[in-house]
């Protein structure tokens, strides 16, 4: 499944998401396309856990899709895992940009106070592309989040697939597979990103 | 069980005491005299369109298949083994012709009969022993349907699902009834809030006051262009039978005009108008109110918003249909479902679809920001304070209760119940009303009123 990318291709709104897969198996670790996206995910999440979203804006790529399919438990060999054709996330860089907008008004009251977050970022590999200029990388991220003092924290553990996309002005995100490893989420909203 | 008479009657009169909102021995009392008798839904057809379909959705602690068997018949079966009580699905849907019973491998077809027992003549004495002829899982007490709206009550002896719903379904119509194919659902998204099951439900039912607070924001970056305070306070509410809801003020228009303003394209309207009756047009087109949100007693809530999904001045209808699912005193599994017209444009449902990511569910920019306002209340009304406080909720009212704004006369509001514009709590009350007249009536003796 995850060779596939089906996830996208599949979504509603994926028509235009970039298409490029993995090829072969896992880049070594020291292969220096691995450590250059290693890099670029750690970054990421200190943009994230700091909510710097409109820097986090900046690498996406304008043909982003970001998708965060809704993962429901079916039978073994039942050949599906998520809920047709729904998502938490299914976004192009304008809805990102609009949710990025929101948090930037005053108004956005469910994160002011902000939440404390840490994305602990682990099991990062690295696949080439039939396109030098594309990587795929794998990563497992669990976020925890707590808001106020008497509220009990929340977890969110996911996979991800991300597609990194070398451009002029440095590597861009231009796709993101976000598995969520609940089907039902335990936590009071998604006005976070992962 | 301690009297909670004083709380019903501070309710009835629109002021709330507030550790109704976290108070376990309430929740028990929901537990026992409401949630036991009203009609619940737990799934649309669209869910479950081919024969062997199944959904598993939950009452409280009860879980049920919700399934489509071999004759296209809907099925809602307690979804529990009847020899040692496992549970014969353990998945959240699919498509099975039966269910086998992974601990003796007792099996049932999809529409509940058992047709496999492992040694029933070594084990049982064959049907001397035990009669497998008539056994099925126990079904749902009661079961109907409204547009495709699959319905149960635990109360076998519950009026009739029409009854109940009376004349909120003509409200209803406007959210599941735009072709005569009716509506079909994705999802739900699920998750869990920390805030009590009732607060969605209020909320949806009339809550119009708090949208130029609550979601500036969605307007501020240009995703919705009507909760602005004036807009709002335009609308009317109405409450008719089990339900009511919120609508907005249309500009000046006929009923074409109007449906296209909110972004119906011309092939859903021509539809529309052969489906909606010449009141339910007339609420539209003359009165000119567009439906936005509702709740039906007790759990089930509807929204109908048209915000921008690009960078242009189109706005784009969409349909949510969701269900506060309480898990206790203080917390509710929210399900929250897309919901589109079946005839509908395939780029009018991705669009809609869009929208509704955009504002409601897990991700949506309205709701983000309802339920942290929910969780707040929530977690403050599990304290010793709350049951010192009681909560205005007579919004509408005078002293003598006289009312603010009178009911709109039906040449001004062509739809049944009582509606008025502007801002009250009336819908509140009557759905608080009903919830109390539930509470006050001891479990045991059958349906209650309404």
């Amino acid at each position: 499944m995850s060779s596939t990318d089906t996830y996208s291709s599949r979504s509603p709104l994926g028509a235009h998401a970039p298409r490029q897969q993995r090829t072969g198996s896992t880049l070594p670790f020291s292969d220096e396309r691995h450590l250059l996206a290693y890099q670029w995910l750690v970054d990421e999440t200190y943009l994230l856990d700091a909510q710097d979203y409109q820097a986090w804006l900046g690498l996406l790529s304008d043909d982003i899709h970001y998708l965060m399919p809704v993962r429901v438990t079916t039978a073994l060999g039942a050949g599906f895992d998520v809920a047709p054709g729904m998502a938490h996330f299914d976004e192009d860089k304008y809805s990102l940009s609009r949710r990025v907008a929101r948090f930037a008004t005053e108004h956005a009251w469910t994160e002011d106070p902000p939440s404390r977050m840490r994305h602990h970022l682990s099991n990062v590999r690295t696949f080439a592309t039939e396109d030098p200029d594309h990587l795929v990388v794998d990563s497992a991220v669990l976020l925890f989040r707590n808001r106020g003092d008497v509220r009990e924290s929340a977890l969110i553990s996911a996979g991800r697939e991300d597609l990194l996309r070398r451009t002029a002005d440095g590597w861009r995100l231009a796709r993101r597979t976000i598995l969520v490893d609940e089907s039902v989420l335990r936590m009071q909203n998604l006005a976070i990103f992962l | 069980m301690p009297d909670q008479s004083a709380v019903l009657d501070d309710v009835r009169r629109g002021m709330i005491p507030a550790h109704i909102y976290n108070d376990a021995e309430v929740f028990a009392l929901e537990r026992e005299r409401l949630f036991s008798r009203s009609w619940l839904f737990v799934a649309h057809e669209s869910e479950i369109p081919q024969p062997g379909d199944y959904a598993v959705r939950r009452v409280l602690d009860d879980s049920f298949i919700v399934a489509r068997d071999e004759q296209g018949e809907v099925r809602v079966m307690f979804n529990m083994c009847l020899h040692r009580g496992m549970q014969v699905c353990r998945a959240e849907l699919g498509n099975a012709s039966h269910f086998r019973c992974p601990y003796h491998g007792w099996s049932y077809r999809n529409d509940g009969r058992l047709v496999g027992l492992p040694f029933h003549q070594d084990a049982y004495g064959g049907e001397a022993g035990f009669r497998r002829k008539g056994q099925t899982l126990l079904p749902a007490p009661a079961l109907d349907s409204y547009n495709g709206l699959i319905f149960i009550n635990l109360d076998a002896q519950a009026p009739p699902l029409r009854d109940y719903l009376g004349d909120f379904t003509f409200y209803l119509d406007y959210y599941t009834k735009q072709s005569e194919s009716g509506i079909e659902l994705r999802g739900p998204q699920r998750w869990r809030i920390k805030a009590n099951w009732k607060i969605g439900a209020e909320n949806f039912a009339g809550d119009m006051y708090h949208t130029p607070q609550t979601h500036t924001s969605v307007v501020e970056i240009g995703l919705f262009r009507e909760p602005k305070a004036a807009k709002r306070k335009d609308g009317a509410t109405y409450w008719a039978g089990a339900g009511g809801g919120t609508t907005y003020k249309l500009p000046p228009g006929t009923v074409d005009e109007r449906l296209a303003y909110v972004g119906y394209p011309f092939e859903m309207v021509e539809r529309m108008k052969q489906m909606w009756s010449p009141e339910q047009l007339r609420v539209v087109g003359e009165d000119g109110f567009m439906i936005s949100a509702a709740s039906v007693f007790p759990n089930l809530s509807f929204v109908h918003n048209w915000p921008r999904v690009a960078d242009s001045d189109d706005v784009l209808p969409f349909i949510s249909i969701r269900q506060w699912q309480p898990i206790s005193e203080n917390e509710t599994e929210v399900l929250s479902w897309f919901a589109v017209d079946a005839e509908a444009p395939e780029q009018f449902k991705k669009l809609s679809y869009k929208a509704y990511l955009m504002c409601f569910g897990s991700t949506g920019m309205f709701e983000q920001d309802d339920v942290e306002n929910w969780v707040s209340l929530t977690s403050t009304a599990a304290g010793s304070m709350a049951r010192r406080l009681r909560l205005n909720s007579r919004m509408g009212l005078l002293d003598d209760d006289t009312e603010v704004t009178p009911a709109l006369p039906p040449e001004q509001f062509a739809g049944p119940g009582v509606a008025r514009t502007g801002y009250s709590e009336a819908n509140q009350r009557e759905l608080l009303r009903r919830w109390a007249d539930h509470l006050e009536q001891p479990a045991g003796d059958g349906a209650v009123a309404r």
